[in-house]
């Protein structure tokens, strides 16, 4: 089957036809290739979220289609038999942890595949698979996830979306109010299941540095366009542009920049840690970071 | 849904805009009780015609605000349509079983529609044009008379601005969660009664529990400024009568006159 997501002329409008419309998308036209972690980034406001929210027909475009797993979906596509495509795409919301209700743990997150028609002892399987690759004991099964820490919360919610299995995984800024420890396990995790689970990976994110480290595509929005899409290094290769854009440069290339300020010549705007320690060794005559 | 103007605030800064949102409050309310004085043709065109009028000094387009009343049509077709087959009375035309239509049982009717109508205009110019914490300020202006008898009003005015500021957010956060469970593969509004009951606990459970986290942070920072009771605060929000009220109130109470004037004995 097809695995690229293709977004061809899509426009969403909230509350069209209304004194409260307001245009969120805008002519948007994009590809999202099959197996790629692609970054979606951009200021407040932007349309980030709306976009992703197209990808497994929580919103319908108001004029364009979108092509994702053989289906099309179109302004007139129906609610009914979106089951499918939503099993195929797994969406983690910003701060999941509100989404939990069962009254444990493991049945939490048995809950998405017992609705896509997974028998119990299935269901069971999957939900335990699940909590071993987002790090939870096995103890905490039984435990209401209301008595969890907050960080323990987000990850029964981000197995209860992995236990479906799915192909295509959106994260919504998944790191926001985390710790800088659960921060990386999270991000190791998506990581993770993109080396070898091949899975799709859809970040929206305010973190350059996570851009930077794990991205393979990256897409920037501006008030509901697409105004540039491509490589990190593409992206954050002009600087002032990225500051027009409202947004961050990663921090390696951010305190490069002031060395430069201050007179230090390097050759390239260093974009990870290594590169930025590559170039000090490289002034310095040293040798560079030894592996 | 999102045509659905009924209850919600558009933003301007029309005669109706500028008025006190106490002096509003209490218009509405005088123009509904008038309105179930009126009696005969005359009285409802007088108030048609006042309402006419405030429609176009609020500064909303008629057309839109037509729409918007819209989705109510088919609640006053409903209560008018029962009026007209069960009353009974006067010249019968048609009669079947237990419903019959009458002259007075269609002119019964009527009334029924146009005070439908003119209740449902009123009160969503109210809406359209105030803030939802001006309508509680307005609330506690209006009911400071109960302090009298220990009403707590201003605990009830907390009360009310609170819940009215909270009423977006917690749209917002139902829709996230069931978009969330959505994506999890739960079918909303879809299949027998009590697959569509069970199908509201993903739904509920969280929703319940984000109000809880919600009322137990709001609680803690409310303490942590300074909050200690409701009866000894000063305001930061101060609606003065103007000029504007006193004239929208001459031109209600002509009006009024006029209706009871007019109105059959």
């Amino acid at each position: 089957m097809d695995k690229e997501i293709r977004f061809s002329k899509v426009t969403h409008t909230y509350q069209a036809k209304t004194p409260f419309a307001q245009n969120a998308l805008d002519n948007v036209s994009l590809t999202i290739p099959a197996g790629s972690f692609t970054a979606i980034i951009g200021h407040t406001g932007s349309g980030k979220s709306t976009l992703v929210q197209h990808i497994n027909a929580l919103l319908k475009p108001t004029s364009g289609s979108i092509d994702i797993f053989g289906r099309t979906i179109t302004p007139n596509t129906t609610n009914k038999n979106l089951k499918e495509l939503r099993q195929h795409v797994g969406m983690v919301f910003q701060f999941p942890e509100k989404q939990l209700f069962e009254e444990s743990v493991i049945k939490d997150i048995m809950f998405g595949p017992k609705n896509y028609g997974a028998s119990e002892t299935e269901a069971k399987s999957a939900a335990v698979e699940a909590m071993r690759l987002v790090g939870l004991d096995e103890s905490l099964e039984d435990h209401s996830p209301f008595d969890l820490s907050g960080g323990q919360m987000r990850r029964v919610a981000i197995a209860g979306v992995l236990a479906m299995k799915p192909e295509v995984l959106i994260l919504d800024e998944p790191t926001a109010g985390l710790d800088p420890r659960g921060h990386k396990e999270i991000m190791d995790l998506a990581e993770y299941l993109h080396d070898q689970n091949d899975m799709t990976i859809i970040l929206v994110t305010h973190q350059m540095d996570d851009v930077i480290d794990y991205a393979s595509d990256v897409v920037v929005m501006d008030q509901g366009e697409i105004v540039k899409h491509g490589r990190p290094e593409e992206i954050f290769a002009a600087p002032k542009w990225v500051y027009k854009m409202h947004l961050d440069l990663p921090s390696s290339a951010e305190f490069a920049m002031k060395l430069m300020d201050a007179g230090v010549k390097l050759t390239k705007t260093p974009l990870t840690i290594d590169d930025l320690a590559a170039e000090i060794a490289k002034i310095a005559g040293g040798e560079g970071p030894k592996e | 849904m999102s045509n659905f103007i009924f209850g919600r605030y558009l933003p301007g800064n029309s005669w109706i805009h500028q008025m006190s949102p106490q002096s509003k409050l209490l218009l509405s309310f005088y123009f509904v009780i008038v309105i179930f004085f009126a009696n005969n043709i005359w009285a409802y065109g007088a108030l048609s015609v006042l309402i006419l009028f405030v429609v176009i000094f609020s500064g909303v387009s008629i057309g839109y605000f037509l729409k918007g009343i819209r989705p109510l049509i088919w609640l006053i077709i409903f209560t008018v349509l029962l009026q007209i087959l069960f009353s009974s009375g006067g010249h019968v035309f048609w009669h079947f079983g237990p419903f019959s239509i009458s002259d007075t049982s269609l002119i019964n009717g009527g009334y029924i529609f146009i005070r439908f109508l003119l209740i449902i205009m009123i009160s969503t110019v109210l809406t359209l044009t105030t803030t939802p914490l001006a309508i509680a300020d307005g609330v506690q202006t209006v009911l400071k008379p109960l302090k009298k008898i220990r009403f707590p009003v201003d605990t009830l005015a907390l009360m009310l601005s609170i819940a009215l500021r909270f009423v977006p957010t917690l749209m917002d956060e139902m829709e996230t969660i069931l978009n969330a469970q959505r994506s999890r593969g739960v079918d909303f509004g879809s299949g027998s009664l009590k697959h569509r009951i069970q199908a509201a606990v993903p739904l509920l459970v969280p929703l319940f529990t984000g109000a809880i986290n919600h009322a137990e942070n709001l609680s803690t920072a409310m303490e942590a400024r300074g909050f200690t009771d409701s009866e000894h605060r000063s305001k930061y929000r101060v609606y003065k009568w103007k000029g504007k009220d006193t004239i929208s109130w001459i031109v209600f109470l002509l009006v009024g006159v006029v209706v009871l004037f007019v109105r059959k004995n």
